[in-house]
């Protein structure tokens, strides 16, 4: 059915402690998610949902103090087989005091250490990363031309300094920046937003990475632009057929690039399965948040009507008080009176309901 | 026919760039029109929305009516007066009936008071109320921005964006604003908080007849938002009508290129209806405002389909605002 | 692999907790260090003002010169001329004390007064304001109230004057700092667009609300600073002049003593200026922690 996955994540939980609150900020809660061969799974979700935290757990790049990681993440390709949070955990200590975890102790430089034992040949090798903000993820002070250079020669065969260069060449022309051997020797402030996250695509891809994660690679661009953007990664898509964790909340882009998809809330992936079925219209077989979350996209029609907008009600999940139940519950306008009950005090695992699509709701279990 | 609540007469608003205290007394200053002669009115009762991509000036427009940065030139009537010639003083005054709200979700809200402070501060800039009056306000207040009361003793940083904004809101109404300009809204948001301040925003037009100046970037949510519409491309108007009829029937290749940008079935209707439209280049270029003639041609594909006409690019001939038909206005040699 | 999901059902509302449960107990206890020696300043200025003593500082007692400490009546000992050191070391805050609120109360109040002329309303006041400030930073301190005290009198208010201007540049920057990232968050532009009356703005939202803790800890920082500087001048014999104990001048007293193995007279004031620049020092680090929560991340 599935072909080997290139990435798994089993039971991925990233926290970080808060002093102040004397709690964990469960950011990633239990999150497990699989990225075939060739394919491109789009992760969607509101702000603190854990999709970009899922994407940073990933890279190695959970390090900054009190963040802790359990789970496994294995990569696979033809070139490396590796378990990516191997060792982490013994890096760890907990201090509790009254059945509270007053304190997490963690050996820094161990966790570091570890963290670059893993990811060596792995990061910008074998997976490399497209951010948000282009202008501030590339070197200001660097050309960018050099940049793509530095990493080309870095991770790739080429490593005479002049047949980089005309590969990094290749690589900002297929990227569409025009001139590009003019371009080359832009620095980052001289390029325009979408001209950046062209030339950062362009740094990314030009290791020849097995995996490519886009954490939302539009936002923050212009209208115009953001269209723009995902034309590119589209065509690179069915050119190179690489494959990518694209993460983002404009359900129309997931929607536009997508093969698979999975929507996240609250720490947790709701729902997963094939982008035109989890993004369609109808309701049917959806997660409720999945489906108010459609709905309340300004539609065509709804805008054309003037009609009023459906909401969902309530707040974003707060990752630090989750309920017993079902993460969903307090704004679910889906609950029956039957499973109520269920809801309220018991969580739901992420079953298949039919090929292919998982959905954690009491809804569709018997 | 209601009456005309703000208009604004060739609004010019240029920042110079000074380096230092020799390079001012060198007069050496750079200029940069950020709002290069905009003229528009609101009328009451009314949503008049601002789009265009950033940088084009749609902000400082909204500033500039309010007076938080003084125009190089041009008129803002407000209920007959123009404010650009107001003292300091008469502004306060005049606050109470127009006001803001900031993109910045953090904006209206000083971090170290509590929301009911912060509330109670706001309407006591305007209305002189007893305690207990300014206590039924505030319910009134949370009432109509649909708040719970619990959130009164919280500080800003404890609550959600969407209470932020909320919080906002309510602060403009506090004062009991009648004009409003709403500089992004909902762009700091998520989508399903959205469409919850989208709501509220028409809930209240319709509750108490409030007058919108609402600048956006997002397409959809203008276009729902708005009654007119006016596009902007570098400091100037270049389109400007009834809404449904910008996103529908744009006659300005800028208008059809921004709502072709959207990746819905609606657009797709558009980009078949004018298949001569060929965005190319679009997007490729860094792109600077030309020395002369219309701002847009660098980037136009008309321009470009027409085999660079000397029309576009003379400075004599930068394209006006032209009535075309119903009060649709635009600003090309070469409507679609 | 071990799992931190069991941790996590034991929350409690910590954001309500008062900021002394939530801080870092190694702040905290820098504070209370810092409090104590602010108290014990104050006591002592008050001891010294309402003339509490064991003995009068300037009485000589030829019988007893250069007594060790634990000597009965004399607890620190007394100097070369037989004058009481406790005595003495409690009265020599009276050299402090006073000229030390004067200087801190120069730098915050200038400086508060530039910084929010320079961030509020920026522009030329700003240009003016920062070449005043840099010129008054390029001049070396200690020159500066050298050339004072020739020129007018070696007296500690003159002295304290020129270290409050001195001050001056860095309270302002603080200041302007400060305005310059709240105006970064827009609230005052909110502020200013509510209508509100742009007195209340400063004074309340800005200066009030967010620059009171730095001003605070501006004022202990100040403290330190102008004990410190008079220490230097009274060692150099421009400071307080005897026989009026100052801390400063103590030290050089004893100094001359310190080679004969006849240590307190220098080493017990040198013991109070350490001790108490210490707790100045640590309460103005502790409390920028707490209420600016430096640490806490």
């Amino acid at each position: 059915m599935m072909a080997e996955p290139l990435l798994a994540i089993e039971d991925l939980r990233t926290y970080f402690y808060s002093r102040s609150k004397r709690a964990f900020i469960r950011s990633v809660d239990g999150v497990s998610l699989a990225v075939a061969k060739g394919e491109t799974l789009g992760i969607v979700g509101e702000s603190g949902s854990g999709k970009s935290i899922t994407a940073m757990s990933v890279m190695g790049l959970v390090s900054a103090g009190p963040g802790v990681i359990s789970g496994r993440i294995g990569f696979r390709s033809d070139r490396v087989e590796r378990q990516l949070l191997e060792g982490l955990d013994t890096c760890v200590a907990l201090r509790r005091e009254g059945g509270r975890v007053m304190a997490v102790e963690k050996d820094d430089d161990r966790w570091a250490g570890q963290v670059e034992k893993n990811m060596t040949g792995i990061r910008g090798r074998e997976i490399s990363m497209i951010f948000q903000n282009p202008k501030q993820s590339l070197n200001p002070f660097e050309t960018v031309g050099r940049q793509i250079t530095e990493a080309i020669m870095l991770h790739t065969s080429h490593k005479i300094e002049q047949e980089a260069k005309e590969k990094a060449i290749e690589w900002l022309d297929r990227v569409k920046i025009d001139s590009p051997r003019l371009r080359f020797d832009n620095h980052p402030f001289g390029l325009s937003g979408g001209m950046c996250q062209r030339a950062m695509i362009a740094m990314a891809l030009s290791c020849e990475p097995h995996l490519l994660i886009a954490d939302e690679p539009t936002t923050g661009l212009d209208a115009t632009i953001q269209s723009k953007i995902v034309d590119l990664l589209a065509e690179l898509k069915s050119e190179l057929g690489i494959t990518t964790m694209l993460i983002s909340h404009d359900i129309g882009i997931i929607g536009r690039l997508s093969d698979t998809v999975a929507v996240m809330y609250g720490g947790t992936v709701v729902e997963s399965g094939p982008a035109k079925d989890v993004l369609s219209c109808s309701p049917e077989g959806k997660h409720p948040y999945t489906a108010a979350l459609l709905a309340s996209i300004p539609s065509s029609d709804a805008v054309r009507e003037k009609g009023h907008l459906q909401a969902i009600e309530g707040d974003v999940l707060d990752t630090i008080n989750i309920p017993a139940g079902c993460r969903f519950y307090g704004r679910c306008s889906r609950v029956t009176d039957k499973i109520r009950e269920k809801c309220d005090k018991q969580e739901p695992d992420l079953r298949e309901i039919a090929s292919g699509r998982r959905v954690r709701c009491w809804l569709y279990f018997e | 026919m209601s009456k005309t609540i703000l208009e604004v007469v060739d609004l010019k608003k240029h920042f110079t760039h000074q380096r230092g205290i020799f390079s001012a007394l060198q007069e050496k200053m750079r200029s940069i029109p950020a709002v290069d002669g905009v003229s528009f009115y609101l009328k009451e009762n009314e949503t008049v929305g601002l789009v265009g991509e950033s940088g084009c000036g749609k902000t400082t427009i909204g500033r500039t009516i309010l007076r938080l940065e003084r125009p190089t030139s041009g008129k803002v009537i407000f209920d007959g007066r123009d404010i650009t010639l107001l003292s300091t003083d008469e502004l306060r005054g005049l606050r109470g009936r127009m006001q803001m709200i900031f993109q910045d979700l953090d904006a209206a809200l000083n971090p170290k008071m509590r929301i009911r402070d912060i509330l109670t501060e706001a309407i006591g800039v305007h209305h002189r109320l007893t305690d207990a009056e300014t206590e039924k306000r505030i319910a009134e207040l949370l009432d109509q921005v649909n708040l719970k009361k619990s959130k009164l003793t919280n500080f800003p940083h404890e609550l959600s964006g969407g209470e932020k904004r909320r919080v906002g809101v309510a602060r403009v109404l506090s004062v009991g604003a009648q004009f409003i300009v709403a500089d992004e809204p909902t762009s700091a948001l998520d989508v399903s908080i959205q469409a919850q301040v989208v709501n509220l925003l028409r809930d209240l037009q319709k509750r108490l007849g409030l007058t919108f100046l609402f600048i956006s970037h997002d397409l959809r949510v203008v276009e729902l938002m708005s009654h007119k519409v006016a596009v902007m491309y570098l400091g100037k108007i270049v389109e400007m009508g009834m809404s449904d009829k910008i996103a529908r029937a744009p006659h300005h290749p800028y208008t059809h290129i921004l709502w072709s940008s959207l990746t819905e079935k609606q657009s797709r209707e558009v980009a078949k209806r004018a298949v001569s439209v060929q965005a190319g280049r679009w997007g490729v270029f860094d792109f600077e405002r030309p020395a002369a003639g219309c701002r847009f041609a660098p980037r136009c594909p008309v321009y470009e389909s027409k085999g660079r006409p000397a029309v576009c690019t003379e400075p004599a001939t930068e394209p006006q605002l032209v009535e075309l038909d119903g009060g649709h206005r635009v600003a090309c040699h070469f409507p679609l | 692999m071990k799992s931190y999901s069991q941790q996590s059902g034991e929350i409690g509302e910590f954001s309500d907790l008062p900021f002394w449960k939530k801080a870092n107990s190694v702040d905290l206890a820098y504070v209370t260090y810092g409090l104590l020696v602010v108290t014990l300043v104050i006591a002592s200025y008050l001891l010294g003002a309402f003339k509490l003593l064991p003995h009068d500082p300037q009485d000589i007692d030829l019988e007893l010169m250069m007594a060790p400490p634990l000597t009965p009546k004399h607890v620190l000992g007394t100097d070369f001329m037989g004058r009481d050191m406790l005595s003495r070391l409690v009265v020599g805050i009276q050299a402090y004390f006073l000229p030390g609120l004067l200087a801190i109360f120069i730098a915050l109040f200038l400086g508060t007064i530039l910084g929010v002329l320079a961030g509020y309303r920026g522009g030329k006041f700003d240009t003016v304001i920062t070449y005043l400030t840099n010129l008054i930073d390029s001049f070396p301190r200690l020159v500066l109230i050298l050339l004072v005290i020739a020129a007018f009198k070696p007296d500690i208010y003159v002295i304290m004057l020129v270290v409050g201007i001195t001050n001056v540049p860095a309270v302002a920057s603080l200041v302007k700092g400060k305005i310059l990232f709240l105006k970064q968050k827009n609230f005052i532009e909110a502020d200013i667009a509510l209508g509100l009356p742009t007195g209340t703005i400063i004074l309340k939202h800005i200066l009030w609300h967010n620059c009171r803790s730095i001003l605070i800890i501006q004022a202990t920082l100040g403290m330190a600073e102008a004990i410190l500087m008079e220490t230097s001048l009274s060692y150099l014999g421009f400071g307080v002049q005897e026989p009026t104990p100052s801390w400063g001048n103590m030290v050089l007293a004893g100094s001359n003593y310190f080679m004969k193995g006849q240590f307190w007279p220098s080493t017990a004031p040198a013991l109070a200026i350490l001790f108490t620049i210490l707790g100045f020092h640590l309460l103005g680090d502790g409390l920028n922690n707490i209420l600016e929560g430096k640490r806490d991340k």
